[in-house]
């Protein structure tokens, strides 16, 4: 991404220079420059040092009194055994469901919307959009809110399980992981002992395997419910690129819509699938929001993610070392799982044209 | 639908056509219940009154109607101050990256002086930095700079984005240069030039601007949590979390919570219904940059 | 990556050092509070409470108001929505309340770190406080703050539901046996016989009336037989669906259950009196002790002090303040406000008469247990309550086995 626009910026600059730009140029720029650097720059290079210190949480974490204490947070969490590292594991563990169930869900229900609404002779399209949409323009703290109530014991959700039959579990307050609950369908109650006793970040191979709790299943639920209608619109924008001769050339060639779909349009979107998988990625590993205004990690820790026990190590501890480095952690994470997905959905149909290509969005944002 | 389709073979194709029809659109309706209901649900119920919103919390129409939530929200407790306190971030920080994005996105666009590449490259490096890693780090500048706990430690940090930024320049490329070139010619400065010339141009990306900026520090929540303490400072989304996560001493309070997750929504909601033709192509326009 | 782009990222890299070290110089290194004398100034106080509800909030309200007409120093009260944190936070951005409420693990990091004062030699009524509550707020010989209150757990009876069981004052339970036994009596498809909260602060009392406890002498005992047998016991119950967690039927905490109406019995502190007076009034109730298991009688204790911070610019003033609010005659108004027992002996016998029916919790405090003071004891908690909210389920020996490996973690440090 910043390949693409670093290289653009370097080429512009064809019509003339005048006198005064320069000045103007850079008193243009300098309330933006300030800024960010002053609160979006030099705050990463202040925590990366106190990601290497013993800082408290009093006086200056720039004072002398303050102990450079080399990758000691860091260790602390990945290779030691205590609560601490315990508790960082678990989150990773909690979030890595999330990201698993969240990226594909929203990706495919998006799109499912988009192709949905996308129908040009649809009636009452715009009614369609803004209702699917809706959602993503609220704030996520009115959303837990509304979520908390939804999923109560008695709530809403549990009410309209019950006209099937089904008797919904205390959702935000039951731990039970779903992994676990259909290993305990086939008769799986405990875990065999080559899986309990060797694991991951202070966490066993089968609790690796317990899956999403019934509270962060909600909390999915409630990402794919508020997050699809802006992949919807990214997706409409992919299809509109698509138009509509392409489509019609394989009307011609005979092909049945479920052909079309996945011969056709699929690989067209191909840029727009790799932005809403980028920024579902990037937002689903950053999960704060709901965890501080619904279940503070509960119940049994099972919602607590990098990102909430970051803050909460750090502002609540006073563990402000080990607080700066998860959210260093989580940022190598979040690189790592971009890059992987970048490298799965490279460029590898030899036999499609390029210029076939051209029509679709760039991906970048 | 899919199974219609393939069914389908062209002798009866008006049939099928009417069945996909009404297929497709039983189809829709159902996932638009899906996604309104919750909102239908969340206004009934803050009508309510609590035990009713625990005993009967499916029902659209409240047995017994009340206000009483809205009451307290407004007579009893601070939302009032709340509500004002995001009034207040929200505006300052809409102008703001109103005024300073287009500014920047006009000189990266347009002007040609050196050190461009290096803002260039400041700003890239900035949006890739998740808002997560800087949950920590930015509460240690602002107490450093000694404007925690005030409301210019909540609107400052918030003043630009990177991103707003890029749309402005994206859309300032797109406007041809001739038009200026006369402005230059007859005598016109840089900021005059941009001021009266291009940006009233430019209302689409404007507009644009205002949305995401808007909607951006109207839900932000994080940021105002590590930005200040003081009562006094709280603004919606942090006052309507901490109320949700309760405290000792206090039930569980639905009907007030929905009713104070509702006015918040309330903003966003009027701002979304003035520009739905232009969020519909806010998001286009960023996939297409 | 093109070079070109290379050098960008460089350029940019400097950029963001230089300005680092621009701000690092200008940064202001904080005051040094060191064991002095108190400041003083003419700045107002500001006052941090965790409160119970209404009846908490206007009762300190009320009085820090009399004391600021009193002596003339502003002082404003703040109700905080979760105390930790922003006590944490407030340390760290340099402009901490005042005076707060403290407890004694939390004292036990705050202290270590210097975020607090210690002025409890400076206080007038030093020697009026209970011995085992100044012990609480000692660390290192040095008696920081004074004990506000103090409560104990006992069992609360929904008056109403009791009779409705057929039950009298003659089955109040002295037994475990008793208590399931009438804890299946007025459980009902409404309510549940007993309920409290998924976590050792309630559940602990279990522990202790048989026998165990989380640490004995300094060292871990969390996995002892009388724990697991407590937790057994605990869990049958919940699987009869006789006991329930609070969170299991919908309600916030302990009092919340039982002003709702959804449990017959539940296991709270002096505070709920306070909360009931408030928020259910016409809820009539008996306060029991709890009753007694295989070992003898036990129960919790809590107590909080008023923790002043080491950067406080006005200490003198309140420090007066906390004098103010620690008076007899300011804790028997607290007592009748929200209910908690009076931290100075003076006024003991005065809460006696005045209280009959709470009489319960004094006596609970003849054999009542403390929490464990020790540096990080919260964190270790909060892990043992994330597994008690599974305990239906899961095997109570492995639950205690990892409370006493995380207790012999922090006690060998």
């Amino acid at each position: 991404m910043s390949d693409r626009t670093g290289s653009k910026a370097c080429r512009a600059g064809s019509s003339g220079i005048r006198r005064g730009e320069a000045v103007a140029g850079w008193v243009f720029t300098a309330p933006v420059v300030i800024i960010l650097g002053v609160f979006l720059l030099i705050p990463v290079v202040m925590a990366l040092w106190v990601s290497f210190s013993d800082w408290g949480g009093r006086g200056s974490p720039l004072s002398g009194r303050v102990n450079f204490v080399g990758f000691d947070n860091y260790t602390d969490l990945l290779f030691e055994s205590g609560l601490g590292a315990r508790d960082f594991g678990t989150a990773i563990k909690n979030n890595f469901w999330y990201v698993v169930l969240v990226v594909p869900l929203q990706t495919a229900l998006s799109l499912f919307l988009a192709v949905l609404v996308n129908n040009a002779v649809l009636k009452g399209r715009g009614f369609f959009r803004t209702a699917f949409y809706f959602p993503s323009v609220t704030s996520s703290v009115a959303i837990t809110v509304l979520w908390l109530f939804l999923f109560t014991g008695s709530g809403v959700i549990n009410q309209i399980l019950a006209w099937f039959g089904v008797h919904g579990p205390n959702w935000f307050n039951d731990p039970t992981g779903v992994g676990h609950a259909l290993l305990a369908n086939l008769g799986i109650e405990q875990g065999p002992e080559f899986l309990t006793s060797h694991g991951f970040l202070n966490v066993s191979w089968w609790d690796w395997l317990s899956g999403p709790s019934m509270a962060m299943t909600a909390l999915i639920l409630m990402a794919v419910f508020t997050t699809s209608g802006t992949m919807m619109l990214l997706f409409l924008a992919g299809l509109q690129n698509v138009g509509h001769d392409v489509h019609e050339a394989a009307m011609i060639d005979g092909a049945t819509a479920w052909q079309r779909f996945w011969k056709v349009t699929l690989p067209l979107l191909r840029p727009t699938l790799f932005t809403v998988i980028t920024l579902g990625l990037i937002g689903c590993w950053q999960v704060f929001d709901q965890i501080y205004t619904g279940t503070a990690g509960d119940p049994a820790k099972t919602t607590l993610t990098p990102a909430y026990l970051s803050y909460s190590r750090a502002f609540r501890q006073q563990e402000w070392g080990q607080g700066a480095a998860m959210a260093f952690i989580l940022f190598f994470i979040i690189v790592i799982f971009t890059a992987f997905q970048r490298w799965l959905l490279r460029e590898r149909t030899p036999k499609q044209p390029k210029e076939k290509r051209k029509p679709a969005a760039e991906g970048a944002r | 639908m899919t199974t219609a389709a393939a069914t389908s073979r062209r002798r009866d194709l008006i049939g099928a056509r009417l069945w996909r029809q009404v297929a497709l659109y039983a189809l829709l309706v159902f996932l638009a219940v899906i996604y309104i209901y919750p909102f239908l649900v969340q206004v009934a119920t803050s009508f309510k009154t609590e035990s009713e919103a625990a005993s009967n919390a499916i029902s659209l129409i409240p047995k017994t109607f009340t206000t009483e939530a809205y009451r307290r929200l407004f007579l009893v407790s601070d939302f009032p101050l709340w509500f004002r306190n995001s009034v207040i971030v929200t505006l300052f920080v809409t102008a703001g990256r109103v005024f300073f994005d287009s500014l920047a996105g006009y000189a990266l666009a347009r002007l040609h002086y050196r050190g461009r590449n290096v803002v260039f490259a400041l700003l890239i490096a900035v949006m890739s930095v998740p808002g997560v890693v800087l949950l920590i780090p930015r509460f240690l500048v602002i107490r450093q700079l000694q404007i925690y706990n005030s409301f210019a430690g909540l609107i400052i940090p918030l003043l630009v984005d990177a991103a707003g930024v890029f749309i402005m320049k994206n859309y300032f490329e797109s406007i041809p240069v001739s038009v200026e070139e006369q402005a230059r010619i007859d005598g016109a400065g840089a900021f005059r030039t941009f001021w009266s010339i291009v940006l009233p141009m430019a209302r689409p990306a404007l507009i644009t601007i205002i949305i995401l900026s808007f909607q951006g520090s109207w839900n932000e929540l994080s940021h105002f949590i590590v930005a200040s303490q003081d009562p006094e400072l709280i603004t919606l989304t942090k006052g309507v979390a901490q109320l949700a996560s309760g405290q000792l001493g206090q039930g569980t309070q639905y009907p007030l919570k929905l009713a104070a997750a509702l006015i918040m929504t309330i903003p966003v909601a009027i701002l979304f219904f003035i520009f739905q033709r232009q969020i519909m192509s806010v998001t286009e326009g960023a996939v297409k940059e | 990556m093109t070079r070109k782009q290379t050098r960008l990222r460089w350029r940019a890299l400097a950029l963001l050092l230089v300005s680092a070290l621009v701000l690092a110089a200008c940064g202001d290194d904080g005051s040094e509070g060191g064991d002095g004398d108190l400041t003083s100034s003419d700045d107002p106080i500001t006052v941090l409470i965790g409160s119970s509800g209404d009846a908490e909030t206007n009762a300190v309200k009320e009085a820090v108001a009399a004391w600021s007409a009193e002596s003339g120093v502003q002082a404003e009260v703040l109700v905080a929505t979760d105390l930790g944190q922003e006590l944490a936070q407030g340390f760290a951005s340099g402009e901490p309340a005042d005076l707060f409420y403290m407890s004694p693990d939390q004292l036990v990091g705050f202290a270590a770190n210097g975020s607090v004062k210690a002025y409890g030699k400076y206080l007038d009524n030093k020697d009026d406080f209970y011995e085992a509550l100044v012990n609480n707020f000692t660390v290192d010989g040095e008696f920081y703050c004074a004990p506000k209150d103090f409560s104990t757990l006992a069992l609360i009876i929904n008056d109403a539901m009791w009779e409705e069981a057929g039950l009298t004052a003659d089955d109040y339970p002295t037994t475990w046996e008793e208590l399931t036994d009438v804890a299946r009596k007025v459980t009902t498809d409404d309510h549940v016989g007993l309920a409290f909260g998924a976590e050792w602060q309630r559940i602990g009392v279990f522990m202790a009336e048989a026998g165990g406890a989380l640490v004995e002498n300094g060292n871990a005992v969390a996995n002892s037989d009388a724990n697991v047998q407590a937790l057994q016991y605990v869990k049958d119950a919940l699987n009869e669906g006789i006991f329930a967690y609070a969170a299991d039927i919908d309600a916030g905490w302990g009092g919340d259950a039982f002003g709702k109406q959804v449990a017959a019995m539940v296991i709270e502190g002096n505070w709920i009196t306070g909360f009931m007076r408030n928020d259910h009034p016409d809820i009539s109730y008996t306060v029991v002790e709890l009753p007694a298991g295989p070992a003898g009688k036990g129960t919790l204790q809590y107590t909080n002090c008023w923790g002043m911070a080491a950067d406080s610019p006005n200490q003198q003033a309140a420090l007066d303040l906390v004098e103010y609010l620690t008076s007899a005659e300011q804790m028997l108004k607290f007592a009748e406000a929200f209910g908690p027992m009076p931290a100075v002996k003076s006024a003991a016998d005065q809460w006696k008469q005045a209280n009959p029916s709470m009489v319960a919790f004094l006596d609970g405090a003849e054999y009542a247990q403390w929490q464990p003071v020790v540096a990080g004891i919260g964190d270790v908690i909060g892990d043992f309550n994330a597994q008690l909210g599974q305990l239906k389920t899961a095997d109570p020996k492995a639950i205690l086995d990892q409370v006493q490996s995380n207790l012999e973690a922090i006690l060998s440090e």
